[in-house]
């Protein structure tokens, strides 16, 4: 139980950082539900967790946040991607794919590749 | 670079907790309404949809931790938090406080203190010059183990036989008399080589230095440096100095230069103020052959090795040197030979003597900031046996060991680091009080001594280490602690600490050694003040004449001196005056000389040496010096007595076994003498001294020079003699000044000085020492008292005396204390018969010392226990 929160500590900074790519500026609330929308239930539970990824995050200058006005005229404070952290993600998303695929093909040994 | 940035933006958090948490707190609290507007929509109702939220957020407690730990860093804030603790907890205990804090300051000020000038004599003995520990003095030394200095011929010679030395500097010490006729004024120089100023690699504060080619032909560059205090005084630190001409020993010479701030010349402690090309030696000492004499040894040798090059190297292309200078001059240069020697250890200067007894005041004072650190040590361990409860619940709370260990150490760090800053204060203090030059002898003196980097950091060593030291005991007995056992009553009996007591034996025992010492020393300082010097000083004037700057002759200074006593004996407040070329207890000593003496045959080799003295008659009534037989010397302008020489008893019996000394023939100073009288001994160097030879010559015979003149008076104000013989001196020469004038009380206290400043730190330091021992073992007496109410309070229910009571608690401590007292008396004195004294035990030290430390103790043991034997025992059994 205690792996899978961690496997999904990494992988949570992953999404958020994709998800400010993708959509721009966002406050926490609004990054929790894209995140959940796309990811299904990582977050079903425990929206709480981002708060501290998303804080690492602005200490390693990969995001930054400033207060902000939400959807219904109410402080927020809205997070948004930098150019450091815009490097950050490509070189994750390189490591990231580079992993799975080689995840991929142990996955795809048969015992014959082996002997 | 991500992770220092992370660090830094962590580390900038921590201190700005508040304003984070707010914003944390209004990030959930903006995320939990927009999730409970969404479920509100979905059809929900208000208390529901906001339940929901807050489920589907997870435990805030949780996530706050995490966000807590992501955000500061929990180490540093820990470390806040003990410190803050720390000061909270030092602020609940002022007075114990105080004490810490302020013993630690003297021990560690002290210490450093004497490390400042540690340093400046062995790692900066050039104020202003960098690097200039690695210089070497090259030394000629006579067969008899003299070091005459080198003549300028030979330093030619040497400065092209020495390769391994990078620059060969030479110097001559020489006093100037600056100013016009009838107003001069005595001031001290150097006449110096030219590559002097640039192998020091000094910059001028303005205008330039000495050239090379300055220093090639005699006389012919009237130029001279000045020094940064001389500009200051002289000239109110004008710049237009430069240009100026200054008339030095009645000639102009023109101010090319202004030397650094701090440069005070190449004869540390001396103080220098004018510097002079060497070629000017005979234009400004009348003639003086200094030159081209291979005999006139005015010079001394400085110089720093090559890279690569070492001290064997250089001392064998010395030798080698000298041997063919003694092969090519053996008039002027038989018997002599050389020695490089590190600039500390300099035979001329103060330096070797001052860093044995520094090193020795060193040794001490650390073996003082032990004690201090057991005693604290004892202080920290009984306070820190009352916190046991403290303690006790924190562990029961989760605290791990090494939370208590940091908590007791940070507030222990504290307290050494608050005494280290405090020490360091008084060190800058002490440093610069030192500092203010002080005139020994006729020279003026300046140990520029400072707190610097280095010492700095020492002190905050110094501070460390006794945290650490004293933080030890209470940290590893309260990360002991069980917290059961903690949180049960106190006056369950604990078991006796062991710890407590080891301390109190050592604390005491370090004490012992370090009261000894400070008692030996100040009892040889105060017997050094109340020796009978066996001549009186009192009412008698002292003041200096130099004719060095006249080109005189035997002739002429014989006739001055006569001239001079001649007018000061008419004055009618003086009863007697005398004229001679040595004061005794003067710092810089008295010249022995080697003499053979008729009746006297020498079995071991070497030869037989005496203090000398060159007198004119009158001098035994002007000191009070009884002649025990024969007569004075003849009187000045008596042309046809023979040369004459007067021996003191201690002559007598090392050297003619008591036999009839007068008549007998001496040989001495390349000429001889016949005996004419014996007078009393005599201290010649130092109070205290053993009984020495002295052999007094006579003026008549062997004039000099310089000449300190001795006046009686009548009235018993000998200061009032000053300007009388200042005007008859005007009269007799209207150039030359009176200098260096002081009552010869004046003359004994200065040149106690160096040894008053150790002895006032010993007769501070010795009593406060002593008072923190008393506290230490009070404070340790009256705990382990206190934790054994219950027991006391039965014994007296059962019938015990009170005075039983106290007797038991006083025989129990005491036998530790005199266990550390008895190491301690041993340790010291093994310490005083191999490094301080050599010679026989003072026993009235090695016997008062303990009775007192001993009689202190019994009362800091004392004090408590009758105190606890006068508890109600009802009150005392009811204590649970």
């Amino acid at each position: 139980m205690k792996q899978k929160t961690e496997v999904q500590q990494g992988t949570l900074a992953l999404m958020v950082l994709k998800t400010l790519d993708v959509l721009g500026p966002l406050h926490g609330y609004g990054l929790a539900r894209r995140i959940e929308q796309i990811s299904g239930d990582l977050l079903a539970v425990n929206q709480g967790t981002l708060y501290p990824v998303l804080l690492r995050l602005e200490h390693e200058g990969a995001i930054a946040s400033q207060w902000g006005a939400s959807e219904n005229n109410r402080r927020a404070r809205f997070y948004r991607l930098t150019q450091q952290g815009r490097k950050q993600l490509q070189v994750e998303r390189k490591d990231w794919e580079q992993t799975a695929s080689i995840i991929g093909r142990f996955f795809e040994v048969k015992t014959e590749d082996l002997s | 670079m991500k992770s220092l940035r992370r660090f830094l933006n962590r580390l900038f958090n921590s201190g700005t907790q508040r304003a984070q948490e707010e914003r944390l707190r209004e990030e959930i609290a903006e995320h939990i309404a927009l999730q409970s507007e969404e479920n509100l929509r979905a059809g929900l109702s208000p208390v529901e949809a906001r339940r929901q939220a807050m489920l589907k957020f997870g435990s805030v407690e949780a996530m706050k931790q995490d966000y807590r730990a992501e955000r500061g860093l929990p180490f540093f804030e820990n470390l806040l938090g003990d410190l803050r603790n720390a000061l909270r907890s030092i602020s609940r205990m002022p007075g114990l406080a105080a004490v810490i804090i302020l013993s630690l300051a003297i021990g560690i000020g002290v210490n450093t203190t004497i490390l400042s000038w540690i340093q400046l004599i062995r790692l900066e003995p050039l104020p202003a010059v960098s690097g200039a520990s690695s210089f070497l003095v090259v030394e000629p030394r006579t067969d008899t183990g003299g070091y005459p200095g080198a003549s300028w011929l030979e330093y030619r010679a040497l400065q092209t036989q020495l390769p391994a030395l990078r620059d060969l500097l030479a110097s001559e010490m020489v006093p100037f008399n600056v100013g016009e006729k009838g107003q001069t004024e005595r001031t001290h120089g150097q006449l110096v080589s030219g590559n002097y100023f640039s192998a020091l690699g000094l910059k001028p504060a303005i205008g330039r230095f000495i050239r090379p080619e300055e220093v090639e032909r005699p006389g012919t560059e009237p130029v001279i440096v000045i020094s940064y205090d001389y500009w200051q005084t002289r000239f109110r630190g004008a710049p237009e100095v430069v240009g100026q001409k200054l008339r030095v020993n009645e000639r102009d010479l023109t101010i090319i230069g202004v030397a650094p701030r701090e440069f005070q010349g190449t004869m540390p402690p001396l103080k220098f103020e004018l510097w002079a090309p060497a070629t000017m030696t005979p234009a400004l000492l009348g003639g003086a052959r200094d030159l081209d004499d291979r005999t006139s040894r005015a010079f001394s040798l400085i110089g720093m090795l090559k890279p690569g090059a070492t001290r064997e190297e250089a001392q064998t292309e010395f030798t080698t040197a000298m041997v063919q200078l003694t092969g090519d001059y053996p008039e002027a240069n038989a018997g002599i030979t050389g020695e490089i020697l590190p600039f500390w250890q300099a035979p001329r200067g103060p330096q070797r003597l001052l860093m044995t007894g520094l090193a020795i005041l060193q040794g001490v004072m650390l073996l003082l900031l032990l004690a201090v650190c057991g005693n604290t040590a004892n202080l920290m361990l009984a306070r820190g046996s009352t916190r046991q409860r403290e303690m006790a619940v924190r562990v029961a709370l989760g605290a791990g060991r090494w939370r208590i260990v940091s908590l007791v150490l940070s507030e222990n760090m504290l307290l050494a680091l608050l005494g280290a800053g405090l020490g360091v204060a008084m060190a800058v203090w002490g440093t610069t009080a030192l500092r203010i030059a002080p005139m020994i002898g006729a020279f003026p003196i300046q140990f520029q001594t400072r707190v610097d980097g280095l010492t700095l950091a020492f002190a905050i060593l110094l501070g460390v280490a006794c945290g650490l030291i004293f933080s030890a005991a209470p940290a590893v007995h309260l990360a002991r602690l069980d917290p059961q056992e903690g949180l049960r009553e106190v006056s369950n009996t604990p078991p006796r600490s062991r710890a407590r007591k080891v301390l109190m034996a050592a604390e005491v025992g370090l004490a012992m050694v370090v009261l000894i010492a400070a008692a030996l020393f100040l009892q040889s300082f105060r017997s050094a003040r109340q020796t009978d010097p066996r001549f009186r000083p009192e009412g008698v004037l002292l003041a200096s004449y130099d004719l060095s700057g006249r080109n005189p002759n035997e002739a002429s200074e014989r006739e001055f001196a006569a001239r001079l006593l001649e007018r000061l004996r008419s004055l009618p407040d003086v009863e007697a005056a005398a004229i001679a070329t040595n004061v005794p207890v003067d710092l810089h000593g008295i010249p022995a000389r080697t003499f053979t003496v008729e009746g006297r045959v020498r079995i071991e080799p070497g030869q037989d040496r005496a203090i000398t003295n060159t007198v004119t008659p009158g001098y035994f009534k002007v000191m009070g010096i009884l002649l025990l037989e024969g007569n004075d010397f003849a009187e000045m302008q008596d042309k046809a007595a023979p040369a004459q020489a007067i021996v003191n008893e201690e002559f007598v019996r090392r050297y003619l076994n008591g036999a009839d000394a007068i008549g007998r023939s001496l040989q001495a100073r390349a000429r001889s003498f016949t005996i004419i009288g014996v007078a009393r001994n005599a201290v010649y160097n130092s109070f205290g001294e053993p009984a020495q030879p002295a052999i007094y010559f006579s003026y008549r015979d062997v004039p000099a020079m310089q000449g300190e003149l001795h006046l009686k008076t009548r009235t018993g104000n000998e200061t009032a003699l000053t300007s009388e013989a200042r005007a008859v001196l005007r009269d007799v020469d209207p150039m030359l000044p009176l200098y260096d004038v002081r009552t010869f009380s004046q003359h004994i206290e200065r040149n106690l000085y160096l040894r008053r400043i150790p002895a006032r730190m010993f007769a501070v330091l010795g009593p406060l020492l002593l008072g923190l021992a008393a506290i230490g073992i009070y404070a340790v007496v009256s705990y382990a008292v206190a934790r054994r109410t219950k027991e006391i309070g039965l014994r007296l229910a059962f019938g015990a005396t009170s005075g039983r009571v106290v007797l038991q608690i006083i025989r129990e401590n005491l036998g530790v204390i005199i266990w550390g007292t008895a190491i301690g008396w041993v340790l010291a004195l093994v310490i005083s018969v191999r490094v301080i004294t050599k010679g026989p035990v003072d026993v009235p030290v090695f016997i008062g010392v303990p009775a007192i430390l001993l009689s202190v103790a019994t009362l800091a043991c004392w004090l408590p226990a009758r105190r606890a034997s006068r508890i109600d025992p009802m009150a005392a059994l009811r204590h649970e």
